[in-house]
C-alpha cells in the first residue's frame, strides 16, 4: 500500500462528510453550524438578562451581597422620591428627543428621497459617519462647544445677546441636544427607507387626479410613510430612555437618567438588586418596543399599502 | 428629477453642519497652541507629540487593538458558520429563533448588557479577564459580522456559480470551498471591518466587565474626560475619528456601496 494511493481514499470520506454539512443532508449538522455563536449568546446576552430579571426580585444583603428571597420591594423603591423623578425624566427625555428627532428628520429624509438624485448615496453615507464615530469623542465635541469657555458662549458673548456665559453643560437643553444629536441617524434611516419605497406612480397619479402638492402629501405621501415614522420612533426612543453617556458628561446629578442610576447602584452604591430591578424596567422597554418594531415589519395595513406596485 | 427646493436645500445644509460642527471644532483644537479651547493661539502638533509619548496611553491603545482583532477574528469564524446554516439551510428546525437570537445584541441597551455579564460572571465566580472581555465583545460584535456575510450568501445562492460547478463534477464542498468561500471574502471582510469598529469603540460594556486589571483606550479616554477638557484629548479624540473615518472607507470600498448592510 503506498500513500499516495490511500490519501484520495480517506480525503474521500472527509470530502463526503463535509458536503454533507455543507448541503444539511447530515442530520443536525445546521445546529452545529449554529451551536459554536448560540452558546456565546446563550451565555453572555441570554443567561445575564434572565439573571437582571431574577436579582430584581431578591433582597440587597450587608456589604453588596444578594440575599436570594423573593421580594418587589426593589420596584417599589423605583417610585419613591428620590428615584421616581429620574424615572419620569428618561422617559420625558426619550420622548421629547424622539419628537425633535422626528421633527428635524422628517423634512430632510423628504428631501434625501426626492430631490438629492444620485447624491443619495453620498449624503445617507455622511449621515452615518457621526452614528460610527465614538460616542465618548461625540460627547466630548459638545463639550468643547457648550462649556463655559465654550464656542458657544464665546459667539453669544462677543454677539452681545448675554452679558457673561451661560451654563449649558449640566442642564436639560444639553442633554436633549445631545440625545438628538446621537440618535438623528436612527431616525433618518428608516424614514428615508420608507420613502424610498413609496411607488411614484402614485404620487403622480394624485397629481393628474388634480391634487395640489399639499394635498398628495396629506393624502399619499404622509400615509403610506408612516410605517417608516413608527420605526424611527422605536428606534429612537428606545435606546434614549437608556442612555447613559450623554447626562452622565452633558447633564448633571438633577438630569439624571434611568442609565445613570442603574450604573450608580452597580458601581458605586453596590445596590445590585435596585439596579437590577431598574435595568429589567428597560428590558421591558425594549421587548415592547421590538415586538412592536416585529408587528410592524410583518405587515399591518400601512406595511400592506406599500406592496401595491 | 424635480428641482431641489432652495430651503429645504439650506435646510439639509443646516442638519449636516450640526452633525459635523462638533467634531470640527474637535479636531481645529487639536492643533491649537494654547492650554484652553477659547482663542486660536497658532498651529502646533505638540499635543500628538505628547500623546505618542504617554506610554500608559499607548498600552490602552495596544489592549483595545488585540481585544478587537481577537473578538473580530472570533465573530466573524462563528459568524459564518451561523450565517451559512442561516442563509442555506432553510428547512432546519428553529431558524427563525436562530435568527433572532443574532439581532437581539443589536437591540440590548448597552448597559443592560454590561451590567447584565458584570453579575452573571461575579454569581457565577468566573473571574474578570481578557477573556471574558474578548467573549462579552464578541456578543455586540456577532449581528455585525454575520450581516453582511448573510446577505452575500443568500445572493450567491442565486447565481448558478456553485451549481455550474457541481455540474461540472465538483462535490459539495469543493464547491463550498472553491467557489462560496473565496466569493463570500469581501463580505467577510467588511463584516470584519464593521466588528472592529464596534469593538474599538466600545465604552459602555468594557466599562463594567473589564475590571480593575485591563484598560481599553475608551475607558482611558473616560477616566481624562472625567477630568475636564484638554487638548491632549482633543488629539485623541481626533485620532479616533480619523481611524473611524478610515476603517469606514475601507468599508465603503469593500462592500462596493452598498450601505443597507451597515445598519
Amino acid at each position: 500500500m503506498t500513500p499516495g494511493k490511500a490519501a484520495p481514499r480517506s480525503f474521500g470520506r472527509i470530502d463526503a462528510f463535509l458536503s454533507s454539512v455543507v448541503s444539511g443532508r447530515l442530520k443536525g449538522a445546521s445546529h452545529v453550524l449554529l451551536a459554536p455563536s448560540s452558546l456565546v449568546l446563550g451565555l453572555f446576552l441570554i443567561l445575564p438578562v434572565v439573571l437582571i430579571l431574577a436579582i430584581s426580585f431578591t433582597k440587597r444583603g450587608p456589604y453588596g451581597s444578594l440575599v436570594w428571597s423573593f421580594t418587589t420591594s426593589n420596584y417599589l423603591q423605583a417610585l419613591r422620591p428620590a428615584y421616581f423623578p429620574v424615572l419620569a425624566r428618561s422617559f420625558l427625555f426619550a420622548g421629547v428627543t424622539t419628537l425633535l428627532c422626528l421633527a428635524i428628520a422628517y423634512p430632510l429624509a423628504y428631501a434625501l428621497s426626492f430631490f438629492a438624485g444620485g447624491f443619495r448615496g453620498a449624503l445617507i453615507l455622511m449621515l452615518m459617519v457621526p452614528f460610527w464615530n465614538s460616542c465618548l469623542v461625540a460627547i466630548y465635541s459638545w463639550m468643547i462647544l457648550l462649556g463655559r469657555e465654550g464656542l458657544l458662549n464665546g459667539l453669544l458673548l462677543r454677539l452681545g445677546l448675554i452679558q457673561a456665559p451661560v451654563q449649558f453643560l449640566g442642564t436639560s437643553f444639553a442633554v436633549i441636544l445631545g440625545l438628538v444629536y446621537f440618535y438623528l441617524p436612527f431616525m433618518v434611516l428608516p424614514l428615508y427607507a420608507c420613502l424610498e419605497k413609496i411607488p411614484r406612480s402614485l404620487i403622480d397619479a394624485s397629481k393628474d387626479l388634480g391634487a395640489g402638492v399639499a394635498t398628495t402629501f396629506l393624502k399619499v405621501t404622509l400615509p403610506l410613510s408612516l410605517p417608516g415614522v413608527f420605526a424611527g420612533c422605536i428606534l429612537t426612543f428606545v435606546p434614549c430612555v437608556g442612555d447613559f453617556l450623554t447626562a452622565d458628561f452633558l447633564g448633571g446629578t438633577k438630569t439624571y437618567l434611568i442609565g445613570n442610576l442603574i450604573a450608580n447602584q452597580f458601581l458605586a452604591a453596590q445596590d445590585w438588586p435596585f439596579g437590577g430591578a431598574m435595568a429589567a424596567i428597560l428590558i421591558v422597554i425594549l421587548s415592547t418596543g421590538i415586538f412592536a418594531y416585529l408587528r410592524l415589519e410583518s405587515g399591518g395595513p400601512e406595511a400592506d399599502a406599500l406592496k401595491v406596485r | 428629477m424635480k428641482r431641489f427646493p432652495p430651503l429645504l436645500k439650506v435646510y439639509c445644509g443646516m442638519i449636516y453642519l450640526f452633525l459635523y460642527l462638533p467634531m470640527g471644532v474637535m479636531m481645529a483644537f487639536s492643533f491649537n497652541d494654547a492650554r484652553r479651547n477659547v482663542v486660536w493661539k497658532g498651529f502646533t502638533l505638540k499635543w500628538y507629540g505628547k500623546l505618542f509619548a504617554n506610554k500608559e496611553l499607548m498600552a490602552s491603545l495596544a489592549t483595545t487593538i488585540e481585544l478587537g482583532l481577537i473578538a473580530t477574528a472570533i465573530s466573524v469564524a462563528l459568524g459564518m458558520l451561523a450565517s451559512y446554516a442561516l442563509a442555506r439551510h432553510v428547512r432546519m428546525r428553529g431558524r427563525s429563533a436562530y435568527a433572532g437570537l443574532l439581532n437581539v445584541p443589536m437591540m440590548m441597551p448597552e448597559i443592560v448588557l454590561g451590567i447584565g455579564i458584570l453579575t452573571f460572571l461575579v454569581r457565577a465566580q468566573i473571574e474578570l479577564s481578557f477573556w471574558t472581555l474578548v467573549l462579552s465583545h464578541v456578543v455586540f460584535c456577532l449581528p455585525y459580522a454575520t450581516g453582511a456575510i448573510r446577505a452575500r450568501l443568500l445572493s450567491l445562492q442565486s447565481s448558478s456559480y456553485e451549481d455550474a460547478a457541481m455540474d461540472l463534477g465538483a462535490t459539495e464542498w469543493e464547491a463550498f470551498y472553491k467557489i462560496t468561500l473565496p466569493l463570500t471574502g469581501p463580505a467577510i471582510l467588511s463584516g470584519a471591518l464593521l466588528a472592529f469598529t464596534v469593538s474599538f469603540e466600545d465604552f459602555v460594556t468594557s466599562f463594567f466587565v473589564a475590571g480593575g486589571g485591563i484598560e481599553t483606550l475608551p475607558i482611558r479616554i473616560y477616566a481624562m474626560m472625567k477630568f475636564g477638557i484638554t487638548p491632549e484629548i482633543n488629539a485623541m479624540a481626533t485620532v479616533l475619528l480619523v481611524f473611524t473615518l478610515a476603517v469606514l472607507a475601507a468599508y465603503h470600498a469593500v462592500s462596493g456601496g452598498d450601505q443597507e448592510s451597515a445598519l
